[in-house]
């Protein structure tokens, strides 16, 4: 981990606190319990599929096809309950659709080779047209009591919602694999360069298909997640969610360039979605402004590593105490 | 051939008391650099001497802070680039770098496209570059795509765009690097005739046997500046060797007495098609067995599929009896094979990543227990490695591109030797590092084969090769031309071999 | 004879080829493709994806991106009526769209081109800062056709010489971007910037002035092609140009002007286009209902980026830009 993604981390949790607070400064309705719950149950689908693009974008790939893939599979999980597949096999059709959309775009990427800018880009209108072509114009609205008192409710006595559980689990197992596995090593070191990981014994090909299925499967996971909160299965939900994740993501620190990143810094990016999101709304702007809030976001996330890297490079005085040794730093070219 | 009006000629070029720094780092103390009309000059210095940077401040890539440059009898415009080349500079990097979706008559002109009526005259261009290649001595279409012609070719495009621009100066930064004896020849040719036409080339190169078959003077630098220069007829081998490190380098190639074991890996019948066909070799245990021949003749591409970076199409390799599975790398690592890879920094460090990392990278497996990798243990392996390599270096956090280049090899080394391999295999251990490092490298290479481990090294320095080898295989274009036991292996049975001769045995 | 044989090999023969064999096939099944009427529409419907094709194209030659032209077409398209039904006439909102078209052409360019930053990123955010505002001015109203102004309208009406204008336009733009392309020097600095960005800083070409001002004209062109889009559809509101951009960038694609930069000319942009637009048309000859429409246009352009792949290293022998082969 370098140092530069560390103070990176820290700047995105000052952040967070920030958006707190300037959320209860705009509004009184901000800083309750209730709405915090709200919030949380708000960005649980774009933090599962983060957790994952973390790890995607890390590697130096990414996948613009997750908002397909998660409403792909909100509408297989519809479909199959309308045609009177039980429930609960139903959501697994769902996540296994989900893992199906990733390891589809992973086998272009790794098999044959496509870019996965150009690639995930159709296969966002794929999924999408194939969520259409299953439900056609009629969303599936009536689903089962108990599922979606799961998915929009709370546990009882307190403010935290169900699929918050759910959310911490996936983000406690996220982070362990990421910054304490080898598997989280893999992945930086394909990212930072992928020949010299092949050199060093990683499989990187299989790794790489291996991290576009988990974000198939965590789309599916989100796909689930949001059927049950919003009680129904339609082919246009969730149109441009994948704006917001890539935009989370590299405001938590993940360079898109690959190789650096943290989860910490995710979550944070996450949470300060949601807390300016809700802050927004509660002082009476419209949806709409989470388009430029999410846009901007996402700028700065690639300016502001720019700037500081500019200030850091800036030609300084020449110290006495620099050796010989500093010269061969340099020269290596 | 020195032309011996030396004292009449007014210079073309004079670089005086050059100084440079970057953030805090001074890469340029006092550097200087003469050259004269119709000279070939060799630019010699260890890696981080400082020979890039005041090349690169010629080039207007930098600019310096201190020092008189003085170009053609006025003062040296320090701009851009496109300054430079305006001013009669052209410089032939390591690596040419054309454009390979433009044709070759665009590369030849790229950025100054000839045009007639304001339009780009495509016909003009053809003919023009046409008329170069002919010049040059070569056959080269202008329509072709730059895409896939030989680094050889690559060059003589560099060199014709550099004729277009009426450069006075040509700088080629380690040309012979990755060319065939064929084409050195070809090239020294090339040189020879722009040297005699007026023009002044810098030729810089850690081959000395090639400086002083080509060049005419020399100027020596060492840690930023410049320590000599000399007429290359005054002076020898030994002598610039000495003003480049600065102390006196006996034992180049310190050669242990080899205790050779028993069969470790054997290859029988590789083939890969278009690549390499029918080789066969055993190595053993506390052996040095070197793959000798001219660049192109396979060797890099035999070792890759040994170690399975690449598949191969027939035969088969057996280590310890028995048989590996192709196309895995990290099958073979379990196996005891590690692989020292040609370009250090494509393929053998991540660059931006710090060298605890780096170091580690082909330990992770060992390093981990229930999932869990131990970061303490990371950082420990890496530390023990680093020193017992002794590589300079700050702390293990930093990143490996803060390192030189006979550093990074050894971290490389490094990151190979922790998973204590039955087999080692090297290719080019020394490329483009200095002579100081360059001896610490084959110093280590015979103590590790003392110790048992089995050695392959694939080198295109018959130096090395004689030096170091206990046999030697040699290789021309994918085939097996002779293997040479160490007592019978001369230099010129060599290259007999590498080039389609045969020797008898 | 040289000039034939590399005619032959360039890249925009096989699109040429497919869109012959595309429209044959539509013909067989359902011959009323192939009347004149037929053709019209072919032409009116691609008239818009082909100009932001064009326009992209020089974008895309530089191994950059613009995601953000399907927002800004929609915007100025809407921006035109809007400005027209508030009584400031035809050419204030002309100027208008290419005001809006040309600055934030100029903040994207500035963004890559002097602040380095990925394209990918600067125009992805850029489509929803541009979609976010755009919703905001619009606010829920729509352009209706009694707001469009009668030139607009005009030219997405009429024919000339049995043309479709709107396609006209399109052609009128892809000969003179051919030749800019092909014989303006600056233009060429495009192409050897996608090819190898490192040595086109050391050749001495004005890297970030030429991405700058390849931005700011693919900006500027989208901009005023908002009136196109306008005439075409004699209406707007905030959805106009949704998810435009994907349709560009795959008809550029599909026309040989690889992402990885470098290659590929206008012309196959604009014939990439027609080529989409033609096998959206053949999927609805064919009979395949409309629900399929968007799932088609997916898988085609995955076809279509793995034959961009498949040709490009066919031709390739070895990579000069990898590590050097022994």
């Amino acid at each position: 981990m370098s140092k530069f993604s560390f103070s990176w981390d820290k700047g995105v949790g000052i952040f967070l606190i920030l958006a707190v607070l300037l959320g209860s400064l705009l509004s009184d309705n901000f800083a309750n319990v209730s709405n915090l719950s709200f919030v949380l149950r708000d960005v649980t689908e774009f933090a599962i599929i983060a957790l994952a693009m973390t790890f995607l974008i890390i590697s130096g790939e990414i996948d613009l096809s997750v908002a397909s893939t998660l409403n792909l599979s909100s509408a297989s999980l519809g479909f199959l309950y309308r045609a009177g597949v039980p429930f609960e096999l139903a959501i697994i059709g769902g996540l296994l659709v989900g893992l199906a959309c990733g390891l589809f775009n992973g086998y272009l990427v790794t098999k044959l080779g496509l870019p996965s800018l150009a690639v995930t880009i159709a296969t966002l209108a794929l999924y999408r047209g194939l969520s259409y072509a299953l439900l056609g114009n009629k969303p599936v609205n009536e689903l089962p009591e108990f599922w979606i008192s799961l998915g929009y409710g709370r546990i009882p006595g307190t403010f935290i919602p169900w699929s918050t559980i759910l959310l911490v689990l996936l983000v406690a197992l996220a982070w362990f694999i990421l910054h304490n596995t080898r598997y989280g090593r893999w992945t930086f070191a394909i990212g930072v360069n992928a020949e010299a990981a092949k050199f060093s014994g990683i499989p990187v090909q299989r790794t790489k298909l291996a991290l576009f299925a988990m974000t198939g499967l965590m789309s599916g996971v989100a796909g689930v997640v949001y059927t049950l909160r919003f009680a129904s299965a339609s082919p246009d939900g969730a149109a441009g969610y994948e704006l917001s994740v890539i935009a989370a993501v590299l405001f938590g620190g993940v360079s898109i360039a690959g190789g650096v990143g943290t989860l910490w810094g995710v979550i944070a990016a996450v949470l300060s979605l949601g807390v300016i999101r809700s802050a927004l709304q509660l002082a009476g702007f419209t949806a709409n402004s989470l388009l430029i809030v999410s846009g901007g976001l996402l700028l700065i996330s690639v300016i502001a590593p720019k700037i500081t890297e500019g200030l850091r490079n800036r030609p300084r005085a020449v110290s006495k105490n620099n050796t010989k040794k500093t010269i061969r730093e340099v020269e290596n070219e | 051939m020195v032309r011996s009006k030396t004292s009449a000629r007014v210079a073309v070029l004079e670089m005086a008391h050059v100084a440079k720094a970057f953030g805090g780092v001074q890469a340029l103390v006092d550097a200087g650099l003469v050259l004269y009309p119709g000279e070939v000059h060799a630019l010699l210095g260890e890696n981080g001497a400082g020979k890039s940077t005041l090349l690169k401040t010629l080039a207007g890539v930098h600019r310096s802070d201190a020092g008189e440059i003085t170009l053609h009898g006025r003062a040296f415009e320090q701009g851009s680039t496109r300054d430079s080349i305006e001013q009669g500079i052209a410089v032939i990097y390591q690596e040419p770098s054309l454009f390979p979706d433009l044709s070759l008559a665009e590369n030849v002109f790229v950025g100054r496209q000839l045009v007639s009526g304001g339009l780009v005259d495509w016909a003009a261009m053809e003919k023009a570059s046409r008329a170069l290649f002919e010049r040059l001595g070569v056959n080269l279409d202008p329509h072709a795509k730059a895409r896939g012609i030989s680094i050889a070719d690559q060059q003589i495009v560099e060199i014709a765009k550099a004729l277009s621009t009426d450069a006075r100066i040509i700088v080629m930064d380690e040309p012979t690097a990755a060319l065939s004896s064929q084409e050195v020849e070809r090239l020294f040719s090339v040189v020879r005739n722009l040297r005699d036409q007026g023009g002044a080339v810098v030729f810089v190169s850690h081959r000395l046997d090639e400086v002083f078959a080509l060049c005419d003077r020399m100027t020596v630098m060492r840690d930023g500046s410049t320590v000599g220069t000399s007429l290359i007829r005054d002076t020898t081998d030994s002598e610039v060797v000495r003003m480049m490190v600065g102390r006196e380098v006996s034992e180049l190639f310190p050669k242990l007495e080899p205790r050779i074991g028993d069969v470790v890996l054997k290859v029988e019948n590789l083939g890969l098609a278009g690549q390499f066909s029918n080789i066969s070799f055993e190595v053993r245990s506390g052996e040095i067995f070197a793959l000798a021949g001219l660049v192109g003749s396979g060797r890099s591409e035999v070792i890759r599929a040994i170690f399975g970076i690449d598949r191969y199409d027939t035969g088969s390799v057996t280590i310890h009896g028995s048989r590996l599975a192709p196309g895995r790398p990290a099958v073979s690592m379990e196996q005891g094979i590690a692989l020292v890879p040609e370009d250090r920094r494509q393929q053998g460090l991540f660059m931006a990543s710090s060298i605890a990392r780096n170091v580690a990278v082909t330990m992770l497996k060992k390093l981990t227990s229930w999932l869990l990798l131990r970061r303490t243990r990371e950082e420990s392996t890496a530390a023990t490695w680093a020193e017992t390599l002794q590589v300079k270096f700050a702390n293990l956090a930093d990143p490996v591109d803060k390192l030189s280049g006979g550093n990074q090899q050894k971290v490389v080394l490094a990151k190979w030797l922790a998973t204590e391999p039955r087999v080692l295999i090297v290719d080019e251990p020394t490329r483009g590092i200095d002579v100081g490092t360059k001896a610490e490298v084959h110093k280590l290479l015979s103590q590790k084969a003392q110790q048992g481990m089995a050695v392959i090294m694939v080198s295109s320095e018959l130096p090395e090769v004689m030096g170091m080898a206990d046999r030697v295989f040699v290789m021309r274009e994918g085939q097996h031309r002779g293997t040479l036991e160490r007592s019978e292996a001369t230099p010129e049975k060599i290259i007999t071999l590498a080039t389609g001769g045969a020797v008898a045995s | 004879m040289n000039a034939l044989k590399n005619l032959i090999k360039a890249r925009e023969v096989p699109v040429f080829l497919a869109l012959v064999l595309v429209i044959a096939v539509a013909g067989i099944a359902n011959p009323s493709f192939l009347s004149a009427s037929g053709a019209r529409d072919i032409l009116l419907g691609v008239a818009i994806v082909a100009i932001l094709a064009v326009a992209q194209t020089f974008v895309i030659v530089m191994r950059h991106i613009d995601l953000s032209v399907g927002s800004l077409i929609g915007f100025t398209s809407f921006l035109i009526g809007d400005l027209y039904s508030q009584g400031y006439g035809l050419w204030v909102g002309l100027a208008a769209a290419l005001l809006v078209g040309a600055l934030v052409g100029a903040i994207n360019g500035f963004l890559v081109a002097y602040l380095r930053l990925p394209s990918l990123v600067v125009t992805l955010g850029a489509l929803y800062v541009v979609r976010g505002i755009f919703n905001d001015y619009a606010f829920g109203r729509t352009i209706t056709a009694a707001m469009v102004p009668p030139e607009v309208a005009w030219i997405g009406l009429n024919r000339l010489v049995g043309i479709p204008v709107l396609f006209l336009i399109g052609l009128a733009l892809v000969i003179v971007s051919g030749v800019i392309m092909r014989r303006v020097r600056a233009a060429r600095d495009l192409y050897a910037i996608g090819s190898n960005p490192v040595a086109a800083e050391l050749a001495g070409i004005p890297v970030a002035r030429r991405v700058f001002t390849a931005f700011v004209i693919n900006g500027s062109i989208t901009g005023l092609a908002g009136a196109v889009m306008l005439g075409r559809f004699n209406a707007a509101n905030a959805n106009s140009g949704l998810a435009l951009e994907l349709i560009v960038i795959a008809a550029c694609v599909v026309g040989g002007v690889t992402i990885a930069g470098g290659s590929g000319s206008v012309w196959g942009a604009f014939l990439g286009a027609i080529l989409l637009q033609a096998i959206t048309r053949t999927i609805g000859a064919l009979g395949i209902p409309q629900f399929w429409q968007q799932a088609f246009n997916g898988a085609l352009i995955i076809l279509a980026i793995a034959l961009d792949k498949y040709l490009s290293t066919r031709v390739m022998a070895t990579t000069i830009m990898g590590s050097k082969d022994e």
